[in-house]
């Protein structure tokens, strides 16, 4: 018994390393989407068993053809990019104000200490708190969620890359001065590449804040974009197409994070990082 | 001055000065609160923009004679106590309940990770289309939000455990429903739902002010919207100063604690985040 279990061992693990190799990629699609037919299952069939109006609980076949007349109109890649758009210039702001605050703060110590009681107090402000401050200011539309997302960007990525900065060890930024850097060239040959594994980390988190805070601000303080497609059309009485908005705005997120974001995050790590290992 | 005074001067500073006027920390509060005061006068901003710092004091000081701030703080901190307890305590359960099963963990994580990217706010059209305006709607997409991130870190915690760690109390003869859950899995996975709790209930605030906004009639985000549509600028202002504050003192004598508390007891760093 264990000489052939341990004989066996071995033909196993190439089998399955074979079946890896041919159907590992395969394998994993099924494995991902297998739950998701599951739930459709569950959905379709609730939804006839208990025979809700479509206006409460919309059928997924009617779902499915919502995503058909939605991208037919053009109304999905519109709204898609316009509330991306709103999230890149958002995130992109959010991390140009807090690099440049992230560095001085490095610099100069005691402006960190000073300043820190009232970023926290920032910090404890919900960005969308400030939205009717924000539309009192300028109105519905693009400025107000710019604003909000840069503004729930900016903490994390000023948290991170300071802690980015502060993993740098002293021996580099001696070494530079040494070689006759001045404050200037130490912050741009040695504390910003050094920081940019936290940066990014930082920039990764933002983001992830900043397109819940997109959702939350269409909703509140825009005529397009997907957060005002899935509030409207509740308005409307198209409640399909609050739930095609719904997983776009899911499967959306999932892409940008999981193709974008974590790979810039592991490449950065990997490039760059000095302490920290890439997960 | 006499400079051979000064240092004996900052040698002995009294308590007081100390704790509260030389603090570093208060001189930006106080350029902010300087520059709020002057800026409206120097620009000639209209007032429903920016009010004015006296404006904004005496009208956070008649919300608080009328009562009406306490009313809509009361409204909003019931609310998100009620949605996080239930959210949490369905999170946890279900999560423990999954983790047992390598095959169920497994089928639903793929779909916990998409509930999960569905912002929380994403559900607010939807839940109001189930419940009307009103409470309804805040309490399931607060509950809502704060179940999928609690249950997600708790998956994460009880991955993070080392099969070793099964296989030991195992062997010594432990039976898989109540050893197992009791001995590996529930403080096995601590860190992750210690975790998931802190991110949940941060998130389930930023949610509670969006939905407050957008779906209910009454609480801290209504009160802040319906201003703003008045062109009531110092209300607005007023309801940020409070949502600000709340969230400092929930985090300084809540989180902390709590989070001092685990780290003592379980000896753990930090959770997992989203």
């Amino acid at each position: 018994m264990v000489g052939l279990g341990t004989a066996s061992l071995p033909r196993a693990s190439t089998g399955s390393s074979r079946y890896a190799q041919l159907f590992g990629r395969a394998g994993s699609v099924v494995k991902l989407v297998l739950p998701f037919v599951f739930v459709l299952a569950i959905w379709q069939a609730s939804a006839l068993a208990f025979g809700l109006s479509n206006y409460l609980y919309p059928r997924p076949a009617l779902v499915l053809r919502t995503f058909g007349v939605l991208v037919a109109h053009g109304i999905l890649l519109s709204y898609t990019e316009t509330s991306m758009w709103r999230w890149f210039v958002g995130v992109g702001v959010g991390t140009a104000v807090a690099i440049p605050v992230a560095l001085a703060f490095s610099f100069y110590r005691p402006l960190a200490r000073m300043m820190f009681p009232l970023i926290n107090f920032f910090t404890a402000i919900v960005e969308l708190a400030w939205i009717p401050l924000f539309v009192l200011w300028f109105g519905y539309g693009f400025k107000v969620i710019v604003l909000s997302i840069g503004y729930v960007t900016f903490f994390p990525v000023l948290a991170n890359t300071m802690s980015g900065i502060g993993q740098i060890p002293k021996v580099s930024v001696q070494a530079a001065q040494t070689l006759g850097a001045n404050r200037l060239q130490v912050a741009l040959h040695v504390l910003l590449p050094g920081s940019l594994p936290g940066t990014v980390t930082g920039v990764r988190t933002g983001a992830g804040y900043g397109f819940r805070s997109l959702i939350g601000a269409e909703m509140i303080a825009a005529q397009s974009g997907l957060g005002y497609m899935i509030f409207e059309s509740r308005a409307n009485q198209l409640t399909q197409r609050t739930v095609a908005g719904m997983i776009t705005i899911g499967v959306l997120w999932l892409l940008v994070d999981r193709l974008y974001l974590r790979s810039i995050e592991r490449a950065t790590v990997e490039r760059w990082g000095l302490v920290r290992k890439a997960r | 001055m006499n400079t051979s005074e000064r240092p004996k001067a900052s040698l002995r500073p009294s308590t007081f000065a100390r704790r509260a006027v030389l603090r570093p920390g208060l001189v930006p509060v106080a350029v902010v609160l300087g520059m709020w005061a002057l800026l409206p006068s120097l620009d000639h901003l209209p007032v429903y923009k920016l009010p004015h710092l006296a404006q904004v004091a005496s009208e956070l000081w008649h919300l608080a004679v009328t009562g009406a701030i306490f009313n809509a703080l009361g409204d909003s901190l019931s609310r998100l106590a009620i949605a996080f307890v239930i959210g949490a305590t369905l999170g946890v359960a279900v999560g423990v309940a999954v983790a047992l099963s390598r095959a169920l963990n497994d089928f639903l994580m793929p779909l916990i990770a998409f509930f999960n990217a569905i912002a929380g706010i994403a559900w607010i059209p939807l839940a109001i289309v189930w419940f009307g305006f009103g409470s309804g709607p805040v309490l399931f997409v607060i509950a809502n939000n704060v179940f999928f991130i609690v249950l997600y870190n708790t998956l994460l915690g009880a991955e993070r455990i080392p099969p070793v760690m099964y296989d030991a109390v195992r062997t010594l003869g432990g039976d898989r429903r109540r050893t197992i859950v009791r001995e590996v899995l529930v403080p096995g996975a601590m860190v992750g739902v210690l975790g998931g709790l802190r991110t949940g209930l941060a998130f389930a605030w930023r949610a509670l002010v969006a939905v407050e906004m957008i779906a209910a009639s009454n609480g801290l985000g209504f009160m802040s919207i319906q201003a703003s549509r008045v062109f009531d600028g110092s209300t607005v202002v007023s309801v940020i100063l409070v949502i600000g504050t709340v969230w400092v003192l929930m985090d300084r004598l809540l989180l902390r604690p709590v989070e001092a508390l685990t780290v003592r007891r379980w000896g753990m760093l930090g959770g997992a985040d989203l």
